[in-house]
């Protein structure tokens, strides 16, 4: 994993030769250990300012110079929140729409990432390519076509626009993903189970998909994450309170309570926090369909 | 012989099987969309009624200066993002790569990474909430005494800072991408090298430059087509941070189209701007493509 220090060896520049190699590398890696926390501080810094606004009165937030810690602490702004009907549809509808999203993408994409890993057939390439394409989508360009279509099919303002919409840019991902991983895998493990007797699909469910459950992690989260924190779409194709989802809703509080920021921050903080947590206990997973996600090949 | 056809046959009807619900729903979800969009950039409409005016739209689109103005917007907004995201990212990621402890490394990776996990929509209200006039960024210059209490700048509310404003939230919220994807490639590249390089007396800028940067090159180039793409077509910063404004100053094309269209009702004229975005992508896309496609082979 890592990766030795380059110029850690054993030849001593001159010009540093007083403190010798050992001291050299020690006084680079405290750098590297200072600079790092430095940088954390700083990427840090608005996530904590988020953090104490929403447990602050909103006089507080405005002052100047800015008291760096809440001089009276309150729960005000997540007070609001959870006392509110209105505010937890919105989570609600987040969960579910995110839920059913990557649940249809993760067995549709497992299905078409299957017959691309395994089988050679015509146009195969023209397939991948395609698939590739879709990922660079200009999405803005969809949302005056899509907007006429859902009135037309009378599903405009559903949720199930969404779910449905979603899937152009949570689908590809997934069957790149998935196909990049099961490549990986040999297939004579597939052949031996049907050799002892299993049909095709029962080979695949019994040897493949367990076998294949990091990238089914990986890709599930980031695809939970993508319809988790998409706008653009909610922006276009919902209109009434009872369909909106997360970022939609934060977006029009800001327009409806310009100086409630309590409210806000303790909303943005409630929207993270799933993700956040998700992360934390599933970084390797994440990471690799991070990585996996750009790099499908 | 015969048997070897029927069994191809079976094959190919089997991956066609598995296939076909992804790619129709692709299909319909990208293809009609996009012909539906470029049929209605010809016209004159506003979902009420539709004419046919031939190139119209685009001579008015090549004869307005807005959209030039949101165009070149855009291309600053996507150079600048990109090129910090990639300078940032390499920095921290050439960090994490030293000899640090492995716990104090996956801690902070996991603690840099989280601006990416936020809703773009989340991370643009944090940054709302800090540039306000009041906000705690003129708060901390003027404690350094950059600026004066009096005269505090509003970031978002001033034509000449909103653009930039709109990129360093942007920076901010997208360097993990780079950083994660650097330090893989980073972790890739064969010891071996830097120590044949150190018994040649290389420093370390020479190895970094010799070795490093060659090693990552095209983890590099792909990062950076992808984040071009992506920051080129980005709608969210933009819109909840300024809409577009004041006075246009932060208009970047997805903005624009969202605008003609959903404000003004002015379809036809937005499809055509949707269409020349597309072109550009398109262009973008195909050199990724190519690239992928040919990593596959």
């Amino acid at each position: 994993m890592t990766v030795a220090l380059p110029g850690a060896a054993a030849h001593p520049r001159p010009y540093l030769g007083r403190i010798g190699t050992r001291g050299r590398e020690r006084l680079i890696n405290l750098a590297a250990y200072l600079m790092l926390l430095v940088a954390i501080a700083i990427v840090f810094f608005p996530l904590a300012w988020m953090l104490t606004v929403s447990v602050r009165p909103n006089i507080e937030v405005m002052r100047m110079p800015p008291e760096w810690l809440p001089q009276v602490f309150t729960l005000e702004g997540y007070r609001k929140i959870f006392a509110s009907k209105r505010y937890l549809v919105v989570f609600l509808n987040t969960m579910v729409v995110s839920l059913v999203v990557t649940a249809l993408s993760l067995v549709l994409g497992a299905m078409a990432a299957y017959a691309l890993a395994r089988f050679k057939f015509a146009g195969q390439r023209a397939v991948l390519m395609f698939l590739i394409t879709t990922q660079m989508f200009p999405l803005v360009l969809l949302c005056i076509p899509y907007f006429r279509i859902f009135i037309t099919l009378g599903l405009y303002d559903t949720r199930t626009s969404l779910i449905v919409v979603y899937l152009t840019f949570t689908l590809p991902f997934c069957i790149l993903m998935l196909r990049s991983y099961f490549i990986n895998i040999p297939r004579d493990i597939e052949e031996a189970a049907m050799v002892d007797g299993c049909s095709r699909l029962g080979a695949i469910f019994r040897t493949l998909v367990p076998m294949s459950y990091p990238a089914f992690i990986g890709a599930g989260l980031y695809t939970f994450l993508l319809a988790w924190n998409e706008f653009l779409f909610a922006v276009v194709l919902i209109e009434s309170w009872e369909n909106r989802v997360l970022t939609m809703a934060i977006y029009s509080l800001m327009a409806e309570f310009v100086t409630d920021w309590n409210t806000m921050m303790a909303f943005s903080v409630l929207a993270s926090l799933p993700l956040v947590m998700a992360f934390i206990f599933l970084q390797k997973f994440m990471v690799q369909g991070m990585t996996a996600g750009a790099l499908t090949s | 012989m015969l048997l070897t056809l029927k069994r191809k046959y079976r094959e190919e009807l089997l991956a066609a099987s598995f296939l076909w619900p992804s790619l129709l729903i692709l299909v319909a979800l990208l293809i009609y969309p996009l012909i539906d969009v470029v049929r209605l950039s010809f016209h004159d409409s506003n979902l009420q009624r539709e004419v046919w005016v031939g190139f119209g739209n685009y001579i008015a689109l090549a004869n307005d200066p807005l959209f030039w103005r949101a165009f070149w917007q855009t291309v600053v907004f996507t150079f600048f993002s990109v090129l910090l995201h990639l300078v940032i990212g390499l920095g921290l990621a050439l960090l994490l790569n030293m000899n640090l402890d492995p716990a104090f490394r996956t801690v902070a990776r996991g603690l840099l990474i989280v601006p990416w996990l936020l809703a773009p929509t989340v991370a643009g209200m944090i940054w709302v909430l800090m540039l306000q006039p009041f906000g705690v960024l003129n708060g901390l210059l003027a404690s350094l005494g950059i600026i004066d209490t009096n005269s505090t700048i509003s970031w978002l509310g001033d034509p000449s800072t909103a653009l930039g404003s709109v990129t360093a939230m942007n920076v901010w919220r997208a360097f993990p991408f780079f950083m994660v994807m650097l330090l893989a490639g980073l972790q890739a590249i064969p010891k071996q090298l830097y120590e044949a390089a150190e018994i040649d007396g290389a420093s370390l800028f020479r190895q970094f430059w010799h070795i490093t940067l060659p090693q990552l090159r095209s983890v590099i180039t792909t990062i950076v087509l992808l984040d071009s793409i992506w920051t080129f077509r980005a709608f969210d910063p933009v819109y909840v941070m300024t809409g577009g404004g004041p006075a246009h100053s932060s208009e970047v094309l997805a903005t624009a189209i969202y605008f003609d269209g959903f404000q003004k009702l002015k379809f036809g004229y937005a499809s055509a701007e949707a269409v020349v975005m597309f072109i550009v992508l398109f262009i973008v896309s195909a050199i990724y493509v190519r690239r992928t496609m040919s990593n596959q082979q």
